[in-house]
């Protein structure tokens, strides 16, 4: 095993040597690790490749907001909005169940141009969270929010074809650079394709269907999604990600996200497997079960009661009586 | 349901199309090895690296094991395989039903039509190591598990109308009309595979749970394509496979260790590097839940993969776990690139967005045992939900 192990670091070693002939290259310091040798164009064009991940809070919410007690929320003792409590579902997770705040990454006057009706069902999306967002079933994610969920994509880029694999539920999409046309059906994760506008990534994306969303706030799309996405380098380890995104089924007119993607520069990163149909068996299908494993399933509704027994050391009013 | 399938049975339509009109006198099946023939520069990517790239399947239809009455012959005669592609050429589009108005009837939902049928491969088994062209023998131990397994899902058929009728899918088991007390246990091993029992998602198979297994991937009757994609030092293969159950595959290539071996994968840790024109994949870190003909956690891969010619690629791999088999086992396959614009739609990876069959078999189970309860139906232990195929799988090579 050491001796396959040292074999493929010298290999590695001259094959980087090779390709810095041909290529100008750009070396990634990985401490302690074999150098990985990534140059800095593929084709003559900027080299996109690695792992890349969204830092930001887009996947909770697009636009600005303050952050709330959670995704899921009841009325507490007031009756104002602003003073609402975590609900059932999420109440035993504390403050790891809440919304952090964010800016926002809609562009321009920072909102959503929907129509009125389908402003109604935003609504209706995000009351009914739990019960829609196709996150939580482990559905294919779909563009572009599977370019900003808090999980880490790859980027393989050849001089026709730019594969871009996704942690989330593994899946994956071609940008093809040489103009292949669309399936004849529509599809979760679209049909991109790609061309270069000076040093810029260009990709059009169409063949979308209207089961995905944009974030967990209920923001959606119909069939009619047309993304135009434009990927530009702003240093060797951070992309600029703008998306305008144009549905006339839905929106009034077209609008745009933009965010920076960093590199996972960890040198041991790599992407690992995410493949939550697994996780979300209970979540789906525990209401078949012969015997529950949740004990509240009445016929298809799952009702959610929390326990949580305080510990011992954290029932503060006791340290008075030491 | 639409959306489980239309990924993949798109491709199912064409490889079947494909497969019989191509000529008889294609080579494709015996490309020779180019570790010792000279790399056409042509095959090469524009930094320099062996090039993969494209969309890649088997275009004929070979056996995983030899069938014992080929013996030693490793390569089918021109007239054996002209005979194989005749009676398998009648095959297609063909309905046969087992007996009329049984379980095993209606558990046959799928027929000919759904199936590719390809052409007879050149070798008479995909196995080239051992030269008996078989999976070796199980380790004793191996044999103790998987016989204990055998033991439970026949349990669970006892007292169906299967085992009455002796039909091979009770083959080592028994018809008993009371049925066997063991349908409350838990099975002897995690299980991976359909048993006549739907008491929850566990006791599904793991392709019923959109959980197929990704590695080894030799194909299925349903089709099997790869697309290979490379940078300068990465490369990414997604794989078509299951009727939509497609995944991701990243090489990592920085010739850094395996994963922690705490850390484990339904696709293993694939860890890459170049051996003059081959890429040479080491697979490991496999999860106890995947199971490949009983090898689970302690799997062991590594695969060579070669272009062989402007439209060919050789695929080697060598399968190893100590605690299954006695000795490693070699599989070689031959794969054909494919036209980027007929393939299209083949990466989209949907299951579990329009996974009617999972739900189904539970619900289904439910509402027998409720019928049961209040003396409308059989006792559901005695119907068998979990039997399909037997008595249509007639394919001469498999």
């Amino acid at each position: 095993m050491r001796d396959r192990f040292l074999r493929s670091m010298i290999t590695v070693a001259i094959a980087a040597t090779s390709v810095s002939a041909v290529v100008s290259m750009l070396t990634t310091q990985a401490s302690g690790q074999a150098q990985v040798a990534r140059p800095a164009t593929v084709g003559g064009k900027p080299n996109f490749s690695g792992i890349w991940q969204a830092n930001n809070e887009a996947n909770w919410d697009l636009q600005a907001h303050a952050a709330r007690p959670a995704a899921v929320t009841q009325q507490g003792v007031y009756p104002y909005e602003y003073a609402r409590v975590p609900a059932a579902p999420v109440l035993a997770l504390g403050a790891a169940g809440a919304v952090p705040g964010s800016l926002g990454v809609v562009q321009g006057d920072g909102q959503i141009p929907y129509k009125p009706e389908a402003l109604q069902i935003k609504k209706e999306n995000a009351e009914h969270w739990i019960d829609r967002d196709p996150e939580l079933k482990c559905y294919l994610p779909g563009i572009p929010r599977a370019m900003y969920m808090p999980y880490p994509f790859q980027i393989t880029q050849s001089t026709n074809k730019i594969h871009v694999a996704y942690e989330f539920s593994n899946t994956a999409r071609t940008i093809h650079l040489d103009k292949v046309e669309g399936p004849p059906d529509d599809t979760w994760m679209g049909h991109s394709v790609g061309h270069w506008d000076g040093d810029a990534l260009v990709v059009d994306a169409t063949n979308f269907n209207d089961r995905s969303w944009f974030d967990r706030a209920g923001d959606f799309h119909s069939d009619a999604l047309h993304l135009v996405e434009r990927f530009t380098l702003m240093s060797p380890d951070v992309i600029w990600y703008e998306v305008t995104i144009e549905d006339p089924k839905v929106f009034t007119r077209p609008w745009q996200i933009a965010m920076p993607l960093y590199r996972r520069v960890e040198p041991n990163m790599q992407l690992l497997e995410f493949r939550c149909n697994e996780f979300v068996e209970e979540f789906m299908y525990g209401n078949l079960r012969k015997q529950p494993l949740v004990k509240h399933w009445e016929g298809d509704t799952i009702t959610i009661d929390i326990t949580r027994k305080v510990p011992p050391g954290d029932l503060f009013y006791q340290w008075y009586g030491r | 349901m639409r959306d489980w399938f239309s990924g993949s049975m798109t491709m199912v339509a064409i490889a079947v199309a494909a497969g019989a009109s191509m000529s008889v006198t294609g080579t494709s099946g015996q490309a020779p090895s180019t570790s010792a023939t000279a790399p056409d520069p042509a095959l090469k990517t524009p930094w320099g690296e062996p090039d993969l790239q494209g969309i890649w399947t088997d275009e004929t239809d070979t056996p995983l094991q030899r069938s014992p009455k080929y013996a030693d012959q490793e390569v089918f005669s021109e007239a054996q395989r002209a005979e194989l592609d005749k009676q398998r050429l009648a095959l297609l589009r063909r309905d046969r039903r087992v007996e009329r108005g049984t379980e095993l009837d209606v558990a046959g939902a799928y027929n000919a039509l759904f199936m590719s049928q390809k052409r007879t491969g050149a070798r008479t088994s995909m196995i080239v190591d051992p030269s008996n062209g078989r999976i070796p023998p199980l380790t004793p131990e191996a044999g103790k598990v998987a016989a204990a397994d055998r033991d439970f899902r026949l349990a669970l058929l006892q007292a169906t109308e299967t085992c009455k009728r002796q039909s091979v899918a009770c083959n080592g088991g028994k018809y008993d009309p009371t049925p066997s007390p063991r349908r409350a246990d838990l099975p002897p091993r995690y299980n991976t595979a359909r048993m006549n029992r739907h008491d929850g998602p566990e006791d599904a198979s793991l392709p019923d749970r959109c959980l197929t297994i990704g590695l080894p991937e030799f194909g299925a009757a349903t089709g099997s394509f790869r697309r290979i994609v490379q940078t300068p030092g990465g490369i990414s293969i997604f794989y078509d496979v299951g009727q939509g159950q497609g995944w991701q595959r990243n090489i990592v290539m920085n010739g850094s260790p395996h994963l922690p071996a705490g850390v484990r994968q339904w696709f293993g840790d694939s860890r890459g590097h170049w051996e003059g024109n081959a890429l040479v994949i080491d697979v490991s870190n496999f999860s106890p839940k995947a199971d490949y003909q009983g090898s689970r956690e302690n799997l062991h891969l590594v695969e060579r993969w070669t272009r062989t010619g402007p439209t060919s690629l050789e695929y080697v791999v060598t399968i190893e776990d100590p605690t299954v088999w006695t000795r490693s086992w070699t599989v070689k396959q031959e794969f054909a690139r494919q036209s980027d614009r007929e393939n299209r739609l083949y990466y989209e990876p949907r299951c579990i967005e329009g996974n009617y069959g999972l739900p189904g078999l539970m619900r289904g189970a439910r509402m027998e045992e409720l019928a049961f309860s209040e003396g409308r139906g059989p006792n559901p232990a005695t119907k068998d939900g979990a039997t399909d195929f037997v008595g249509v799988e007639d394919d001469p090579l498999r």
